[in-house]
């Protein structure tokens, strides 16, 4: 055998599709133009910069999202996550998640709740995990969403569906 | 300091100008100025800003926010620098932000933000404010030093109702003035406590608009001195600016209000000049009789 030291690839890594990319505002897949230089902000609506995620975990252009920091700060909002929460990018940044979303169940702690899974997908831990949340000031409202990393720069991506087992 | 034209601007940023436009529509930054013109022109500082913020930002929201920070820390110094009494070192923090912002808007940005701070926090009759007003007053006063000579056949009488340098709306109508200078007027600053003589001088001095800063002179003062005014030189328009207090105000002389910031005033006064005056907030329909003088009539009568 061999001393000389080898690459191996981690269990399942290898398996692990790659990113696709979105844009951070209107949720489209990047448009790639050749005739353009590489940039990061989304073509098409132009007010959005390029994100990339998991295939399972991207959002359609049709699903509210939000980006938030391993400091639970929102960094991020897509144009139908300011419709569906009443606030606007420029008011949302910086705050504390929980200012706009908090689990639906009150009760559930430890690795399973919201404020976990956040921190370690914005530390870019690869698994993707469904929540229920509601909005922080209502009750009665519940979201299905999905939590996972994104990035560059790496954040959590938290995805609010219409309620579809994935 | 550099400035960048649209295209510029948009090739540092890697973006085209219709998306330079529609963050500036959306986010309010990059905030240009405009030439004579009406072109846009960036300050290189804020699009580099911008640019270094979105290489690490998740959202054009979030990048735009942590450029305006990395700006902001200029004012941060500033205070510091008034804070612990250091004259230098707050000439040297007006000179970094003049690298990165034009003149007008670093006396918006920086210098009236960071003496307003420390008067918030002293006091606005307390000796550190006392320092900061006296410092800024004299910036001001050097930066008109520094204004190129009258290009514009225009002429602002502008009326001091401060109650003195260290009133608070004394250095917002330095900085209306430096603006005017800045951008070639004429401008004459006299105190509206002071009628003896008016006319010979505004004869000579042949003012377009008539501007009473400040809200500390009595009304009666401001009245008479505007009636002298209006009778060396006709009927001009008299517009009001940081003239708070009394509610019936506005309506008692008539005068058309000026935004307070003096960066928009400024705008307003050059709008007024070249005779496309847009309609002002709180602005009274052209009076057929100037309401000063109604004034007058209903004191005597």
């Amino acid at each position: 055998m061999s001393a000389r030291p080898q690459l191996v690839a981690l269990p399942g890594y290898r398996d692990r599709q790659p990113d696709v990319h979105f844009c951070g505002h209107c949720g489209h897949a990047a448009v790639v133009e050749i005739a353009q230089p590489a940039s990061r902000v989304c073509s098409r609506c132009e007010l959005g910069l390029l994100i990339g995620a998991p295939p399972d975990l991207a959002p359609a252009p049709s699903d509210p999202f939000l980006l938030v920091d391993s400091t639970l700060s929102v960094c991020g909002i897509s144009g139908l996550a300011e419709d569906l929460l009443g606030v606007v990018e420029t008011e949302a940044v910086n705050r504390h998640i929980t200012e706009f979303l908090v689990p639906a169940d009150a009760e559930v702690s430890g690795p399973g709740d919201l404020v976990n899974l956040l921190v370690h997908a914005a530390r870019g831990a690869g698994e993707v995990h469904d929540v229920v949340l509601r909005p922080s000031d209502e009750f009665g409202i519940r979201y299905w969403a999905r939590i996972g990393p994104c990035g560059p720069p790496r954040a959590a991506l938290l995805v609010l569906g219409d309620g579809r087992i994935r | 300091m550099r400035t960048l034209k649209t295209s510029e601007a948009a090739a540092v940023l890697n973006v085209s100008p219709n998306t330079l436009r529609a963050w500036e529509r959306r986010f309010g930054y990059p905030k240009p100025q405009r030439t004579a013109g009406k072109h846009r022109l960036y300050t290189h500082g804020e699009v580099a800003a911008l640019r270094d913020a979105l290489q690490e930002g998740l959202s054009i929201s979030s990048a735009i926010s942590r450029a305006r920070e990395s700006l902001s820390a200029d004012t941060a110094i500033l205070v510091g620098a008034l804070q612990s009494f250091e004259l230098d070192r707050a000439d040297v923090a007006m000179e970094a932000a003049l690298a990165l912002r034009s003149v007008e808007r670093s006396v918006e940005e920086v210098l009236l933000p960071s003496v307003t701070e420390i008067g918030s926090r002293h006091g606005f009759d307390s000796a550190p404010w006392a320092f900061a007003a006296r410092w800024a007053a004299d910036w001001l006063q050097r930066a008109q030093r520094l204004a190129p000579p009258p290009m514009r056949p225009a002429a602002v009488l502008i009326g001091d109702a401060t109650r003195d340098d260290l009133d608070t709306d004394a250095l917002a109508l330095k900085a209306l003035q430096l603006f005017s200078v800045r951008s070639g007027a004429r401008v004459l600053v006299l105190p509206v406590s002071g009628v003896a003589g008016l006319v010979d001088v505004l004869r000579a001095f042949e003012p377009q608009i008539v501007v009473v800063a400040g809200s500390a002179a009595a009304d009666d003062h401001v009245a008479r001195w505007a009636y002298r005014v209006r009778s060396a030189t006709g009927a001009l328009q008299m517009t009001l600016y940081r003239r708070g207090g009394a509610i019936d105000r506005p309506a008692r002389t008539a005068g058309r209000r000026l935004a307070d910031a003096p960066g928009e005033a400024h705008r307003q006064v050059l709008d007024m000049l070249d005779g496309r005056s847009r309609q002002l907030p709180g602005a009274a329909t052209s009076p057929s009789e100037p309401a000063v003088l109604a004034h007058r009539r209903r004191a005597n009568a």
